[in-house]
């Protein structure tokens, strides 16, 4: 057999003209001898050629019949079932068009949600030997990912056996000024082996090595390309020019190439770490610095961290202090940049699949449909000598060739449906704008192509397969030769009907979770405020006198502001997220033990925060301009879980714990909580350090309006300029919008399963107006009869009606089912989704009403039959 | 129909069989297509009718299994014609498929055969 293909194939290349030239003259010569013979046997010329003429038969079968030897006949067969596949599909446009149109929806939902998950989760990330990057951070026994000491990580760096290399990084703001405007910019301290991991290599000059990272070294940076575009006009003349930092000149030594990025916030330089901090001698100073580091070929990242143990383990005994209990914590690259977004993912991943599969569904449906009403011509290919297997396989082709359109309608869809995910989408999904279309997104949409055509085609091949010929050539009854498809069809509708349930009912959980998180009291009235947020450059703002200054002046101006009713500053507001937390305990208690150290959230705040945001003082005062030294303002849940009955005030927190250097404050007051992780997330203990004690050059001044707050905008900016000319506005935007924002990604994938369930609904009701117009169709002589027997209108809306609650009533015991499993499914992915009787039972209710709508017309179609007609024509 | 061979119809060819024919015409050397037909209607009495719609199609899937070659050539009278010959696969074929065929005879005739 191979040997015969292979001369086939030898015969493909030299191509089919040839042969049929050679035959041709084979047989011609073949001719020729036997009319030579003849003439020799003593027959005239001419009847000599008619005789061998005859005997030799019919020369064009003859060399058709010799070709055909050379040919794929199962190959040609393929063809000729696609030929008839294409005549079949454009005898029924009406059909074809549906099916590739809900083919097409199906296929290209999930071909883009696919292309978005293969972006943010599946292509490796761009390093050299990415799956071994990992990030590295300290752990105690109450907290991971705590940053890394710079003790430590000589240690980790020097002595580990299970690294290739480790560099430290962290990002800071800083200002560039004397180049026009002063400019803030996001600034990534790393040290020099940074760029080695990352495979980072300039485009223009180099990146720092060893030499340029140490204390005494000339300050050095290095630009990002966005940077030197766009802020430096791609100045030529960058290399070895000095840029104003902070008020300290750093000479550029290169600029790094477009595509390079490693920090979610787009970075404008790089800067020397080690240069930038020196040496820090305390083991157990916390700045926050994380490691990024290559596990060796074959180690294990469980056996890298224990190695990474075993240092710390030394090191407590060596040097104990505060550290002695800190381990190693690691998570790989990919997990740490994308472990947020990766649940929400696979949520719209599998809601996808679901509506595929009821897209599907609805196509078996009108498969199935569309061959029974085929089962004559089916029968009559049966007849004249069709194989069986030529039958199945000339249904299977015509599905795939569906199926095909609809992949190819899909894709273009999908290319559609990216754009507009990567447009919609929130800005913090990492990667998502590379959500483009790679070989495997064609491989995933051809997989479920390949998928839906078959399995849209299994249906109608069980029943061909089966079709009896001899009833359908009688044609006696439709309903008879449909019954078996009427059973299958129902069935789909049935699992349709459940899928659209569960899909519906995670829609409406997730819904939920967000109305909750909307509605949720954030503890302060977000409406009317102007977040105005700052960070004075230490190089001009030295003293706490400057400091202080400044922020006083800034006040004061804002306030007189008209329109301005209140101003207050904060370190770090509400719902941005944890912007550092410390250990502390609580004096006159137990002291906890080592590893058990309580953690609370540190913010800084100044006099009037607390009225501006109109966060309510549950007990004693907020902060004055003559308190006491060393007094603190806890929140609610500070409180309450340190003094469940009696009055906070009074009370002594000791900043560190009781293992650690630290003062101690006294209590002088209680806030309500604030939502500081965002909006419906559960409030943290924290601790408010009044900003005349404790001052911060980072502080976000929140500015209350009497109208709306972006009128204020300009007139703020005037007066930030008007006190200090190089001072780069971080931003300046109402605050009620960065609270909604703190929603987005939630928003986003709440709407997009919502959109899913409705495309299952609607597919859905499809699915069931199809059905039960057929149902009614092929029943309009029973009810013919049925009504001239007697039965009142009633009666057979009744009987049709029943059908179609039958099926939407399995179907939604079947969906309930489903439902409980996906509610656990959702709760363990979405922090919040617990499982909801009302949501179900709404959920449920929709989906019935939906069945019902589409029901409605066939049903109503029933009761119309006209009786004397039917029976008449019959 | 009748059920008994009208003895002046003659004989088609079993399933496969022609292809063991050809290959046992070329033994005697190489011969073209006509030459093969004559061949096998003289060597069997011309009980054998050769069909030459069934014919070339044979010698096709011969080519295809490389038991045969073909090459054109002049033939003796001065005309051009294509030649066939054995390969030395086609010569192994031919020895299997001989003895498989007189097995193959001999157990039908036992069969048919009118007992004792």
């Amino acid at each position: 057999m191979p040997r015969e293909w292979l001369s086939k194939l030898q015969r493909v290349v030299a191509g089919r003209r040839g042969l049929a030239d050679d035959l041709h003259a084979e047989i011609d010569a073949h001719l020729e001898f036997e009319i030579q013979e003849n003439i020799a046997c003593g027959m005239p010329p001419d009847e000599a050629r008619a005789a061998a003429r005859r005997h030799v038969g019919n020369l064009t079968q003859i060399e058709e019949r010799a070709r055909d030897a050379w040919g794929f006949p199962s190959l040609e067969t393929v063809a000729q079932d696609l030929r008839y596949g294409l005549r079949g599909l454009r005898r029924s446009p009406g059909f074809s068009l549906v099916v590739v149109l809900t083919l097409a929806l199906g296929i290209g939902a999930n071909t883009a949600i696919f292309s978005v998950v293969n972006a943010v989760l599946l292509r490796p990330l761009p390093y050299p030997a990415a799956e071994r990057l990992v990030e590295l951070g300290e752990s105690d026994p109450k907290a991971e990912g705590i940053s890394v000491t710079w003790v430590n990580y000589q240690h980790w760096r020097n002595e580990n056996r299970s690294f290739e290399d480790m560099a430290g990084f962290h990002t800071a703001h800083v200002t560039l000024t004397g180049r026009g405007e002063p400019l803030p910019a996001r600034a990534a301290t790393v040290t020099s082996g940074f760029f080695g991991l990352t495979g980072a290599k300039p485009l223009l000059g180099r990146v720092f090595g060893d030499a340029d990272d140490r204390p005494g070294a000339a300050l050095t940076a290095v630009l990002s390309y966005r940077f030197w575009i766009d802020k430096l006009g791609a100045d030529a003349n960058i290399l070895g020019a000095a840029l104003t930092l902070n008020g300290q000149p750093y000479v550029v030594l290169g600029v790094l190439p477009p595509q390079f990025s490693f920090f979610q916030q787009p970075i404008d330089f790089y800067l020397p770490l080690h240069r930038m901090q020196g040496d820090i001698p305390d083991r157990g100073s916390h700045g926050s610095m994380r490691l990024l580091a290559r596990l060796k070929p074959g180690v294990t990242l469980h056996a890298a961290v224990a190695d990474l143990d075993l240092i710390m383990r030394r090191l407590a005994q060596s040097d104990p202090g505060p550290e002695s209990l800190h381990r190693a914590h690691g998570v790989f690259l990919t997990e740490y940049t994308t472990g947020d977004i990766r649940p929400t993912l696979l949520i719209l991943l599998a809601a996808v699949g679901l509506v595929l599969i009821v897209a599907c569904a609805n196509v078996a449906s009108l498969v199935l449909a569309r061959s029974t009403a085929r089962a004559r011509e089916i029968a009559i290919r049966a007849a004249i000598g069709a194989g069986r297997t030529r039958l199945i396989r000339q249904l299977l082709t015509e599905n795939l060739l569906l199926a095909a359109l609809g992949g190819f309608a899909g894709a273009l869809l999908a290319q559609w449906g990216s754009r507009a995910l990567i447009a919609a989408g929130p800005r913090d999904i990492p990667r998502l704008a590379e959500a483009t279309f790679d070989w495997r997104v064609l491989l995933f949409a051809a997989a479920i192509t390949m998928f839906t055509g078959l399995f849209t085609g299994m249906a109608p091949v069980f029943t061909a397969g089966r079709a009896n010929l001899v009833s359908a050539l009688k044609d006696s009854s439709r309903a008879s030769t449909g019954r078996r498809g009427q059973r299958s069809r129902s069935a789909l509708v049935v699992a349709q009907i459940a899928l659209t349930l569960v899909l519906v009912f995670a829609a409406g959980l997730l819904l939920r979770n967000l109305i909750v998180a909307q509605t949720a009291d954030p503890g302060f009235v977000p409406e009317h405020l102007l977040a105005l947020e700052l960070a004075l450059p230490s190089s001009s703002y030295r003293s706490p006198e400057a400091i202080r200054n400044f922020y006083d002046r800034l006040r004061q101006d804002v306030r007189a502001l008209p329109g301005v009713t209140g101003v207050g500053a904060v370190n770090c507001p509400p719902s941005v997220g944890d912007c550092g937390d410390w250990f502390y305990s609580v004096l006159d208690r137990p002291a906890p033990q080592p590893g058990e150290v309580p953690i609370s959230l540190f913010n800084t705040a100044d006099r009037d925060y607390f009225h501006t945001m109109r966060i309510p003082l549950r007990q004693g005062r907020a902060f004055t301009d003559r308190d006491p030294p060393r007094v603190a303002i806890v929140n609610e849940t500070f409180a309450r879980k340190w003094w469940p009955k009696g009055s906070a005030v009074g009370g002594r927190i000791k900043w560190g714990g009781p293992y650690r250097d630290g003062p101690v404050y006294e209590i002088i007051g209680v806030s309500g909580d604030v939502s500081q992780m965002g909006l419906g997330t559960e409030p943290l203990p924290e601790v408010y350090l009044p900003f005349s004690q404790s001052l911060s050059k980072a502080m976000v001044v929140m500015i209350r309006s009497g109208g709306d707050p972006q009128l204020l905008a300009t007139a703020v900016r005037r007066r930030v300029a008007a006190i200090d000319r190089n001072l780069p506005i971080q931003s300046l935007r109402p605050f009620a919008r960065t609270v909604a924002g703190s929603l987005a990604q939630r928003r986003f994938s709440t709407l997009l399963l919502a959109l899913f369930a409705g495309l299952a609904m609607i597919l859905a009701a499809v699915g069931i107006y199809g059905l039960l117009n057929y149902w009614v169709r092929v029943r309009e002589d029973e009810i013919a009869i049925r009504m001239a027997l007697g039965a009142p209108r009633p009666v057979i809306l009744r009987w049709a009606g029943w059908q179609a609650l039958r099926l939407s009533l399995i179907g939604v015991a079947i969906g309930m089912l489903g439902s409980w499993a996906a509610s656990r499914f959702l709760g363990s992915l979405v922090s919040g989704v617990t499982e909801s009787f009302a949501t179900l039972a709404a959920a449920a209710l929709a989906v019935i009403g939906i069945a019902a709508i589409a029901a409605a017309i066939p049903v109503w179609r029933a009761t119309r039959v006209d009786a004397m007609d039917k029976l008449h024509r019959a | 129909m009748s059920t008994v061979d009208n003895p002046r119809e003659r004989l088609e060819f079993l399933q496969g069989t022609l292809e063991v024919l050809i290959l046992r015409s070329l033994q005697q050397g190489a011969n073209h297509a006509y030459g093969i037909s004559q061949f096998l209607e003289q060597q069997s009495g011309d009980e054998f009718a050769v069909d030459n719609g069934s014919l070339y199609p044979a010698l096709q899937r011969l080519l295809q299994r490389t038991w045969i070659a073909a090459q054109w050539k002049m033939s003796p009278n001065g005309r051009r014609a294509k030649y066939y010959r054995l390969t030395p696969a086609g010569r192994k074929q031919l020895v299997a498929a001989t003895s498989r065929w007189q097995r193959f005879v001999e157990a039908m005739g036992r069969v048919l055969a009118p007992e004792g």
